[in-house]
């Protein structure tokens, strides 16, 4: 009598625990992007049931947005229409826009503690530019990449050239393009030195060789642009040049999304793309190839690309705070290796390529550590106020240039006018 | 002596249909080919080349198709039976009932043309969210099913429908109902068609709305299955792609294929072009 009434006082007691402990779980949703091919959808989801099932008190659900535009899309009608998710993966360059749209919250209110301030500092500074402004943090990088130039090492060779030296500077790159460029018989070039794609978004690549330029496209609380600073002009002319005086690549606009294909198929020895391509190349190339920080100018340089996660407004304390601890897990050495295998991207924390495994990785694929090294030159990437529109006006400037329908400073000093009208209202 | 310009017209009418047909054929030959191929081939066209399936293998196995499938087939399917539903019954309502504020409602339906979808992206996400809708396949569809369109297209049919035979109709007795299932719904049957055929497509295809409404696997349609394939990032596989992107156009390029015929045929009559 007396045991069987201990064991209902048991099992209530342990009711009563379990109820409390489903209604106290923190519900968790996220959504992210996905910007390159393979398993990326799918490494997401396994790391977020990883999570769940260490932190039983979370329930976590990844939700799969699109590219970047139709998450952005999803992201601010959710919020406008009462239903945000608590985090989420933007491109790092929307920040001003998530600001300026007040749907954000700085990560600064639930990192407040000396730990907490020494993670934060744990991030590469590049990647960091783009997700700072006004002293506060408002993205914490994620799926970050960079842009790296990649060259046949079979073509080198062939042309004369040492196969294990890229170009180091914007003459020898120039240079090595001559002697790389073939033509058959009739004339028609058969294989081109350099390819520097600029369908789309063209205003990235070409970011880099302002940077090597020494110029900086953007301020950093995004309300002013010098687009037509003689340095981004000249950087300008010589991406023109690349095509009508040395001719060493093709004319016109040059598609992205062929690049690696442009690049397997032997059409150029030398492409720039995004380190986001590195898997595919290493599977798919036909030949030995490296890669290579971009050239330099005045300076080695090149922008920072990707997304961050963002915590959004509207949700609980509790919920934010889950939300932080999953940013730091995720981000924590043996989730980000996993990522960063998966899929290209750079390992946002330095402390993740000090790992054993990290370093036996990097020892087999050395080109993996090339991108890594040239976050030391990096810059953020181009973002501003109303950041579509002033980027696309940088991209009609470059689209005019390229196709010869003006001449780069003409161009650009239109562009830096029409944005200085869009962003003269945030000064 | 007509007979040699006759046929010269001919010839260059032929020619210039065959020239058009296979300018619109050639994205599709293009992309049967990547589909079937290995990836190597996607820029050698070689007779010999080796025909493999895996495309498709690995387009299958990169998002959950079948659910995905089954979604955008009742998704399809609720829409297109809403649609009848309601635009019949409008439709029916503006041609033969006079009721006050007739043209100013009816001019109100054809405003509705004049608007697009996504401008009202927000507003329909909160009365889906007031409705707790958010991630069902109802939420997909209610925004659609009062279509404008629909109910211009079938005001139109309906009115050339002699009111003779609706008044024989009714003199024998027919109530309005009996009037409209017997009358004028057969009599619109190439309309129906004309316009199922316009909404099924439009709506599987429907991408933006369906994603952002929507958030669980057990809700989305094909199309956000294939957005999957659309990485920018790492340069774009055209040989998966295109296996991806003929197995959920498949049922529809099928469908079209058989039923050409009456497709073709009721498109004529009901003057959509």
């Amino acid at each position: 009598m007396l045991k069987s009434t201990l064991m209902k006082a048991v099992a209530t007691t342990a009711l009563c625990f379990s109820t409390w402990a489903s209604a106290q779980a923190v519900d968790l949703q996220f959504y992210f992007p996905v910007a390159v091919g393979g398993k990326a959808a799918d490494t997401i989801q396994e790391l977020t049931s990883e999570y769940a099932a260490a932190h039983p008190d979370v329930n976590i659900d990844a939700v799969y947005t699109g590219s970047y535009q139709d998450t952005v899309a999803k992201v601010i009608t959710a919020s406008r229409g009462g239903n945000p998710p608590q985090l989420s993966v933007i491109l790092s360059t929307d920040t001003f826009t998530l600001i300026d749209e007040d749907l954000v919250v700085p990560f600064d209110d639930y990192l407040t503690s000396e730990e907490d301030k020494k993670w934060l500092d744990g991030f590469y500074p590049a990647f960091m530019e783009n997700s700072q402004t006004g002293g506060k943090t408002y993205g914490i990088p994620f799926q970050r990449s960079t842009p790296v130039m990649y060259w046949n090492k079979e073509a080198f060779k062939e042309a004369g050239l040492d196969p294990e030296v890229a170009p180091q500077t914007w003459d020898e790159m120039v240079e090595f393009g001559k002697k790389l460029t073939k033509k058959d018989d009739s004339g028609n070039v058969t294989q081109w030195g350099v390819r520097i794609p600029s369908s789309g978004f063209p205003y990235w690549l070409f970011q880099g060789l302002a940077i090597e330029n020494g110029a900086i496209l953007a301020n950093s609380d995004g309300n002013k642009t010098n687009f037509d600073d003689p340095k981004v002009v000249e950087a300008l002319e010589f991406m023109v040049d690349l095509s009508t005086k040395y001719e060493v690549m093709a004319p016109g606009i040059i598609e992205w999304g062929s690049t690696p294909k442009a690049f397997f198929e032997r059409e150029s020895a030398i492409v720039w793309t995004s380190t986001g391509n590195l898997t595919n190349m290493r599977d798919n190339a036909p030949f030995d190839f490296g890669v290579a920080m971009f050239p330099e100018k005045i300076q080695r340089g090149a922008p920072t690309g990707g997304g961050n996660f963002y915590l959004l407004k509207g949700a609980s304390e509790e919920q934010t705070q889950a939300a932080v601890e999953f940013v730091k897990w995720i981000t924590a050495p043996q989730q980000s290796m996993k990522w960063t295998k998966a899929t290209g991207y750079v390992a946002p924390r330095p402390e993740t390529w000090e790992t054993a495994e990290m370093k036996e990785y990097a020892a087999g694929f050395p080109q993996v550590l090339v991108a890594r090294d040239q976050l030391e030159f990096a810059k953020a990437e181009l973002s501003t106020y109303q950041n579509q529109r002033v980027t696309s006006l940088l991209n009609d400037a470059l689209a005019a240039a390229i196709t010869g329908k003006s001449d780069a400073a003409t161009a650009l000093e239109k562009a830096q006018a029409d944005a200085d009208a869009i962003l003269s209202e945030y000064r | 002596m007509n007979r040699p310009a006759f046929s010269v017209d001919r010839l260059l009418n032929t020619s210039a249909a065959w020239l058009l047909a296979l300018l619109w054929f050639l994205p599709l030959c293009y992309a049967v080919w990547t589909a079937f191929h290995p990836a190597a081939f996607e820029a050698h066209f070689v007779l010999t080349a080796p025909l493999t399936l895996e495309n498709f293998e690995e387009a299958w196995a990169a998002a959950p198709f079948a659910r995905y499938f089954f979604n955008t087939f009742l998704l399809v399917t609720l829409i297109l039976i809403c649609q009848f539903v309601l635009c019949t019954l409008a439709a029916y309502a503006f041609v033969r009932f006079d009721f006050p504020g007739r043209t100013i409602l009816f001019t109100l339906v054809l405003l509705q043309l004049l608007v697009m979808p996504d401008i009202l992206m927000v507003e329909n996400y909160k009365t889906m969210r007031l409705l707790d809708l958010v991630d069902t396949i109802p939420a997909i569809a209610l925004p659609y099913i009062a279509s404008g369109f629909g109910i211009f297209l079938l005001r139109q049919t309906f009115m050339t429908i002699p009111k003779e035979l609706d008044e024989a109709a009714r003199i024998e007795g027919a109530s309005f109902m009996g009037v409209l299932s017997k009358v004028y719904i057969p009599l619109a049957k190439p309309t129906y068609l004309a316009y199922g055929l316009v909404s099924v497509s439009h709506h599987w295809n429907n991408f933006l709305w369906p994603l952002i409404v929507t958030n669980s696997e057990d809700t989305r349609p094909v199309t956000v299955g294939l957005s999957i394939f659309s990485a920018i990032d790492s340069g774009v596989e055209w040989s998966v792609i295109n296996a991806a992107t003929l197995m959920t156009s498949g049922p529809l390029l099928i469908g079209f294929l058989l039923f050409q015929r009456q497709f073709v045929q009721s498109f004529m009559r009901a003057g959509i072009k």
